[in-house]
């Protein structure tokens, strides 16, 4: 009678205790787990679940070690990372320098490595002096350090391999992560992604259970059922149109954008942008500075945007409508998204309207400014800004706020939304939220705990 | 005529048509327009999903004839069929999504399975039952037997065209079961190649579908 009761109380303890495994959605295939080719949001995540970079960004985006336990600027202008001891790839080998070195050499010479990583290193030295490693940059050290939180180390000759918290394995549909022995003592027994590209299939599976994070349609925001939780994080993101035809319809924009959504439709996933450069990023509320009656447009005015997603849509119609009001003609015509960018590129556009997400430094505005900026499209160029950019060496100085300025007096692009991360998450999952994201931040999903 | 130039006829009248359309097709694929902002690897091909869809396209390759040889002609103009017919894919995956109990956890290969052969096989039933000859007032008039044997004939005729022709769209098709189940398979494979603009990878798709095609095309041959 005893041992039955004993029997009954384990089965008890063991249904009641949470699931160890966080349920996740991605919503397209990442590709294989690759720390110079990966590419990509979804890349991203896994590249910080199964590696770890020299440095970390906290939930407020500032620099925090990460596997470099210590770093010093030396007089030549270089940056030495001391890296700590206590690091073991998968294999059990230890962290040494030359897998930091060959994964940054890797990046410049593989023709195929990661674009925005292999921008990075953009006329960079790299080396090893008494076993230590150094990096020499013609970028400031305190921009450097922010993107390095960008580049996991991979061990050298295995792209594939790192040294994150989670040890990566692939499962016939799902990208599986399982807790390591490391130093930031992951508490979640680990994480699977399951490819759920519909958003109604998500919300479906987060309503059964299925799913410990996910994000709910954002018609269906209200509806949190009783196992979760709403969580909102602002982004480094931001709806953008880019101009072709000057700053006037610019202007009609930064007008039209303060009253064209209604809140109804804005739900939570986005509130109108109120400056020119993200908010989030430390930039102040800059309007368009150019004085003086604002120009009818002379004909239509056609908005190109990437065609597919129901809410993007409904904001824009509701802008149309706004234009209207003012007698403007605004024209919207949708896009398949890489046609979208071939137009961009091409320079063929009026105006142009795409998600812009941007690296979490304040310098990631300069994509916008400098004339091969990867979100320069229309040939922006100002000699002032040029010469202004490169004493830029520290965020929140007062050369971004005459950088801005410059910007202000003939910009190409203005944001009409500041997006933001709208999830549920399970009640018992302790998660912290950051404008990374819950991810890509330090500890990341290692600092996740199950409530008990 | 030599017997050479004589073949390359007979192979140019057969097969011509039909590898110039495929041509064009890769010529598309290898061509398509649009760029992506920051280039990301093509998924690796999701080799797992193949036996899984090979067994349901077998499972629908011999379903839809067995039900067709029981049926006759007359199930083109059933009623009941027509209905199950009309609710496209998304709508079967969604009601089986729907109806999935909670506690079974997340649907899987069998569900998704069996959201393929409800929204495939009533069409499928359909356009081979309509194909058929009419039965009325012969083999009708020679009894049951007889009218099998008859179905049986024509659908072994109807068999490899019916798969050449419907074949590379049930390979294709499954995208919208694939998305809403989240079951990863060859439907979600090309579409990530095309948002990605992967153009190898479509024109080996292409290539793929098209050989499909010549093989069922030549096991079709009539003989003389």
């Amino acid at each position: 009678m005893r041992s039955l009761f004993l029997v009954v109380c384990l089965l008890l303890v063991a249904s009641s205790a949470p699931a160890q495994v966080v349920e996740e959605s991605l919503s397209r295939d990442p590709g294989p787990l690759d720390f110079i080719q990966g590419e990509g949001y979804e890349q991203w995540i896994f590249q910080a679940l199964a590696g770890d970079a020299l440095v970390g960004l906290d939930p407020k985006g500032e620099p925090v070690p990460r596997l470099a336990n210590r770093f010093n600027l030396l007089k030549d202008g270089r940056i030495s990372f001391t890296l700590r001891s206590d690091v073991h790839f998968p294999d059990g080998s230890p962290l040494r320098p030359e897998d930091v070195l060959w994964t940054f050499q890797e990046l410049l010479r593989n023709p195929k490595a990661s674009p925005t990583k292999r921008a990075i290193f953009q006329g960079a030295a790299v080396g090893l002096d008494e076993g230590r490693l150094w990096i020499r940059s013609p970028k400031p050290p305190a921009r450097l350090l922010m993107e390095l939180a960008r580049v996991p180390i991979a061990q050298a000759n295995h792209p594939e391999r790192g040294c994150g918290p989670f040890a990566f394995r692939q499962e016939p549909g799902a990208w599986v992560f399982s807790r390591r022995n490391h130093f930031l003592n992951p508490q979640v027994e680990g994480i699977r992604f399951r490819l759920l590209a519909d958003p109604g299939a998500v919300q479906s599976a987060l309503q059964k259970g299925w799913l410990s994070i996910g994000a709910p349609m954002s018609r269906r925001q209200t509806e949190v059922p009783p196992t979760h939780r709403l969580i909102t994080q602002p982004m480094h993101a931001q709806q953008v149109v880019w101009s072709r035809l000057g700053p006037a319809p610019l202007r009609w924009l930064e007008r039209w954008r303060k009253d064209a959504f209604p809140s109804q439709l804005l739900a939570l996933n986005a509130r109108p942008s109120r400056g020119l450069w993200p908010e989030t990023l430390g930039f102040k509320s800059q309007a368009i500075a150019i004085q003086g009656p604002l120009p009818k447009p002379a004909g239509p005015l056609t908005l190109l945007y990437v065609g597919g997603n129901d809410a993007i849509e409904k904001l824009l119609l509701a802008l149309r409508e706004r234009a209207r009001q003012d007698g403007v003609d605004l024209r919207l015509q949708p896009l398949e998204e890489g046609l979208l960018m071939a137009r961009l590129q091409k320079g063929d556009f009026q105006l142009a309207c795409a998600t812009a997400i941007f690296d979490p430094h304040p310098w990631a505005v300069l994509e916008y400014l400098d004339p091969q900026g990867p979100m320069n499209f229309s040939g922006w160029s100002d000699a002032r800004a040029q010469s202004l950019i490169p004493k830029l060496t520290e965020p929140g100085t007062a050369g971004w706020r005459t950088l801005q300025g410059h910007w202000a007096e003939h910009p190409a692009a203005l944001p009409l939304l500041d997006i933001q991360s709208v999830i549920w998450v399970d009640r018992r999952l302790q998660v912290e939220p950051s404008v990374l994201g819950l991810y890509l931040h330090t500890p990341g999903a290692a600092g996740w705990r199950w409530l008990r | 005529m030599a017997p050479l130039a004589r073949f390359a006829a007979v192979a140019g009248a057969r097969f011509g048509p039909g590898l110039a359309i495929w041509g064009l097709g890769l010529l598309l694929a290898l061509s398509l327009p649009g760029t992506v902002w920051k280039a990301a690897q093509p998924p690796p091909f999701p080799w797992a999903a193949l036996p899984p869809t090979l067994a349901a396209v077998a499972l629908l390759g011999l379903a839809a004839p067995a039900l067709v040889w029981l049926g006759g002609p007359g199930l083109a103009r059933r009623r009941s069929l027509a209905l199950l017919e009309a609710p496209p894919d998304l709508l079967w995956a969604a009601y089986l999504l729907a109806l999935w109990p909670a506690v079974w956890g997340p649907p899987t290969l069998p569900a998704w399975l069996l959201a393929f052969l409800l929204a495939a096989l009533p069409g499928e039933v359909h356009w081979l039952s309509q194909a058929l000859p009419g039965e009325d007032p012969f083999p009708l008039a020679w009894g049951p037997r007889a009218q099998r044997r008859v179905r049986w004939l024509a659908l072994r005729r109807l068999w490899p065209r019916w798969l050449a022709a419907r074949l590379p769209l049930w390979l294709t098709a499954t995208l919208v079961l694939e998305r809403i189940l989240g079951v990863p398979g060859l439907g979600s494979d090309w579409l990530a190649r095309v948002s990605r603009r992967d153009r190898v990878g479509l024109a080996v798709w292409v290539m793929a579908l098209a050989l499909l095609w010549f093989i069922s095309r030549a096991w079709d041959r009539e003989h003389a």
